[in-house]
């Protein structure tokens, strides 16, 4: 069926110029020629360069290859390469309809602190979402949990966006917690009731991680939270598992910085919408940060700092800058992170840190493989129509894995249904 | 292919009130506005809260040598544009300069209509969201025709010069969707108000807002009352417009036939002035087969539907969209937040175009309000990609002439023509790139934003002394 899709695609609307050889979705070497590349590794930015991949890998990107035969050829004059772009805070596979509760997965009731809950188990690689954002030129996807009762969501994992039902690639890969105005009101309704169970919990966890055998046997003291959600906490503190917190309000992420420093955790802030006002300190504590870089109304009191050149500022400062989707546009659109990026890029950002802001900066703060086009690294990356943050250019190649990817989603279904009505036979037996 | 709005009275009256509105200066245009006078029953009420607003007098402007897309279907290439006294006074090449007043030089520049948003909350859902801010949804009844959404709206709201600096000029303020009658929409002028009345569009018709589908079902049907279904939700709107049909007919009477005044009722005038063409009826609808019912009940009571909003499905139904003269807001990509909501396809707005009827852009967003001229080139983008031959010179119409028509202001307003008030942007280069930037915003031949000048940037209230007392919100030279 993928297969089909991706020659449908490349047929109606001519997308992609290739001498295809063999069926995309089998092709094991697969050569872009003279292409713009963005490797965002140590080659730069080729501005006509081949790119060749072989068996999942990124085997060569020069200048010019040559005529090397490969399975699939794709004239990329014209075109630009980058990056797969990696969601760095989603529910994909988590949620279907976000109004439709028995379509979502991403939150749970009534647990202690429910850093324990790990909604690995409940991903769904044939969510209508993944389609969706993949045509949109997403290829790897951090999926956390959410919560409505307790600053501790759970944990979160990472996913490729081939649709398989093998996707997840870093299971247990982040805790989620919420500070700021959400974790206050989680907490209940103050900042540092919130602080204080984050604090409190890494202390248990802290206090179990010594006495893990007594308390097991039930020679301690009662601790105030589960065995199951201490242990979680573990790799917090080990340095292993980076706690993603949200948190908006200048004054909140100082709070924050602390609590790292004294845990010696490994912190990501997400948010950050005064992240500016204190870009040096998260530079010199390299903490990076996940923007909504649209998010610029003064729409919450902690977010009366709330601009436009937060992104551009942050990075300046030296700030390791991650750019999320839209938050009005949620999961269903992570791919639009792009268009995030290119307003970043407009209000001072440079163009290849806004690319590598949607790419290679959530590779590296998550530990995932992809984000550089590099010899040796996975083949994940994306050939646009023109200009990767441009609202009017297109993936028109997706690769994941070596492997090219169908373009084909609900959109373009119900769009190719619709397009042209004709009489007779109504629509619903059209396909 | 004018839709909806057909109302030769809503367009007398909307000329001689713009008319009036710019004061003395076209007095010869705007002769003969007796007969715009309504006879029988005044239902809109269009005088009870009247536009206060008038634009401060400008010197001429002349933009020279721009790129422009006119709104009317054209690109004009290295063409000059003259605002004076407020109008559009001249398209074309080699402009005379005025002796006073300001040049714009455009070359690299592209200049549009100002951009038009047909379905916007704020003010009434203003920011800071909090509790006490939160007016938009008079939740308390199925049936709230008799609120005004301009009652609401909190003038300070930071968030309209946002929205201007994104060439914004035009935008009605509606109420929520959670009623089958939300109550009377409002058309703004996107300039500072320190009354409401200071930002109205002068002469603008009222919107009345309707919702199908999922939101009155599920607030009503939560407290178990009527509507907790589609059906019900139906036969909440029948009932309403037989009651209204029927107050409309009391009054006419006793305009006709004299006799004791009948006793007004806020809730019946809303519906009555659809029912005599004076208000527009914007509906929440997102399916296709909802929209082919409320096409149906507006057949049945014999008015016309303005627009349907959020319309994530109009694509399904553009044919009966065409034939019955309704227009189409929609998103260019928001999808899946709600059941009715999850058959988007990204053509829909090329694909109702396409259909030859009436399409256009919208936000109901705060941060999407200031990205209109993306989410337009995203839709535009989507079309092309279905093989429809779209161009800029075409695609601005949703975001300018079309939502105009659909509020009916577009003899006014929505395109760069002689005549029409001077609502205008100037873009650093082509507005369908992310990296464009609108530069200078011009309402009534006013520059009420200027990019490069922070004393042409407007503060509300709420601005001022927040983050720093002896400051503002941002400090100087900060990207809002």
């Amino acid at each position: 069926m993928g297969i089909k899709q991706a020659f449908k695609i490349g047929a109606v609307a001519s997308l992609v110029s290739a001498v295809v050889a063999v069926p995309l979705a089998t092709a094991q070497t697969l050569l872009i020629k003279d292409a713009k590349v963005i490797t965002l590794g140590d080659q730069g930015t080729l501005q006509m360069g081949d790119l060749l991949v072989k068996d999942g890998r990124i085997e060569q990107v020069a200048e010019d290859l040559g005529n090397l035969n490969a399975d699939l050829v794709i004239d990329g004059r014209g075109k630009v390469v980058t990056p797969g772009i990696i969601a760095p805070s989603s529910e994909l596979g988590l949620t279907e309809i976000g109004a439709a509760a028995s379509t979502n997965d991403s939150a749970i009731e009534d647990v202690s602190i429910g850093a324990g809950f790990n909604p690995s188990v409940a991903f769904n690689p044939h969510s209508t979402l993944i389609p969706f954002n993949r045509a949109g030129g997403v290829t790897r996807a951090v999926v956390v949990p959410s919560s409505q009762e307790k600053i501790f969501a759970g944990q979160g994992f990472a996913i490729k966006l081939t649709g398989e039902f093998d996707s997840i690639i870093n299971d247990a890969l982040v805790q989620k917690v919420y500070f700021g105005e959400y974790g206050a009101e989680l907490a209940g309704g103050s900042r540092a009731r919130a602080y204080a169970q984050i604090e409190g919990a890494l202390a248990q966890a802290k206090e179990y991680a010594d006495n893990r055998d007594a308390i097991r046997r039930g020679e301690w003291r009662e601790l105030d939270y589960s065995i199951d959600d201490l242990e979680s906490l573990q790799p917090l503190l080990t340095g292993e598992q980076p706690l993603l917190i949200t948190a908006n309000r200048a004054s909140d992420i100082l709070q924050l910085l602390a609590l790292a420093e004294q845990y010696k955790l490994k912190l990501i802030v997400e948010g950050a919408a005064e992240g500016w006002m204190v870009a040096e300190q998260l530079a010199s504590a390299r903490v990076p940060v996940i923007v909504d870089v649209m998010g610029n109304s003064p729409d919450a009191f902690e977010k009366l700092g709330a601009r436009m050149d937060n992104a551009a500022l942050l990075q300046k400062a030296g700030v390791t800058v991650v750019i999320s989707g839209p938050g009005y546009a949620g999961s269903h659109n992570s791919y639009l992170s792009r268009q995030g990026a290119g307003n970043a890029v407009a209000y001072g950002l440079p163009f290849e840190e806004g690319v590598r802001a949607i790419t290679a900066n959530a590779a590296s703060v998550f530990g995932l493989e992809g984000g550089v086009l590099a010899p040796g690294g996975v083949a994940d990356l994306v050939l646009w129509s023109g200009d990767p943050l441009e609202v009017t250019s297109y993936a028109e190649l997706v690769v994941i894995d070596g492997k090219p990817q169908s373009l084909v989603n609900r959109s373009t279904r119900l769009r190719d249904r619709y397009l042209h009505p004709q009489s007779g036979t109504g629509h619903g037996y059209k396909k | 292919m004018r839709p909806a709005l057909e109302s030769t009275k809503v367009v007398r009256r909307l000329l001689a009130t713009a008319c009036s509105a710019a004061m003395a200066l076209t007095l010869t245009a705007c002769g003969g506005d007796d007969e715009a006078k309504s006879k029988g029953a005044d239902f809109s009420r269009q005088d009870a809260f009247p536009s206060t607003y008038k634009a401060d007098e400008a010197g001429p402007v002349l933009i020279r040598g721009a790129t422009l897309l006119t709104g009317t279907g054209e690109q004009l290439n290295k063409t000059d544009v003259l605002l004076k006294d407020g109008k559009i006074a001249a398209v074309g090449e080699e402009l005379k300069v005025p002796k006073k007043g300001m040049v714009v030089e455009g070359a690299g520049k592209w200049v549009t209509p100002g951009i038009i948003d047909v379905h916007s909350h704020l003010g009434d859902y203003p920011a800071p969201a909090i509790e006490s801010s939160q007016d938009g949804n008079e939740m308390t009844a199925p049936n709230t025709a008799q609120v005004w959404a301009e009652h609401s709206v909190w003038t300070q709201d930071p968030q309209f010069a946002l929205a201007l600096a994104g060439g914004v000029t035009t935008l009605q303020i509606l109420p929520g969707s959670a009623n089958l009658f939300g109550g009377r929409g409002v058309t703004l002028k996107n300039v500072p108000g320190r009354s409401v009345q200071d930002m109205k569009f002068p002469g603008a018709p009222y919107g009345l807002k309707m919702a199908c589908g999922e939101n009155p079902k599920r607030v009503y049907g939560g407290k178990g009352t009527l509507p907790s279904t589609r059906m019900g939700n139906v036969a909440g709107y029948r009932q309403a417009w037989i009651s209204a049909a029927a107050y409309r007919d009391k009054w006419e009477s006793y305009h006709e036939n004299g006799g004791e005044e009948p006793e007004r009722d806020l809730q019946m005038e809303t519906l009555a002035g659809v029912l005599n063409g004076d208000i527009l009826v914007h509906n929440h609808c997102y399916r296709g087969e909802e929209m082919a019912i409320m096409m149906d009940i507006a057949k049945e009571f014999d008015f016309q539907i303005s627009t349907f909003h959020h319309a994530v499905e109009a694509y399904k139904v553009a044919d009966l969209l065409a034939e019955n003269k309704v227009c189409a807001a929609m998103w260019a990509d928001w999808w899946g937040f709600k059941h009715e909501a999850f058959d988007m396809t990204e053509a829909n707005i090329a694909i109702v175009d396409q259909a030859k009827a009436c399409a256009m852009i919208h936000s109901d967003s705060a941060i999407g309000i200031q990205h209109l001229n993306e989410e337009t080139a995203k839709a535009m983008l989507a079309g092309q990609r279905a093989g429809f031959h779209i161009e800029p010179r075409h695609a601005v119409a949703w975001m300018t002439l079309n939502p105009a028509r659909a509020l009916g202001v577009d003899e006014v307003t929505g395109s760069l023509e002689k005549g029409k008030m001077a609502d205008v942007v100037v873009w650093s280069g082509n507005p369908f790139s992310v990296y464009s930037k609108a530069e200078k915003v011009f309402i009534d031949g006013v520059l009420m934003y200027d990019r490069d000048n922070p004393e042409r940037q407007p503060h509300s209230d709420f601005e001022l002394g927040i983050l720093n007392a002896e400051g503002e919100r941002l400090p100087e030279g900060g990207q809002r």
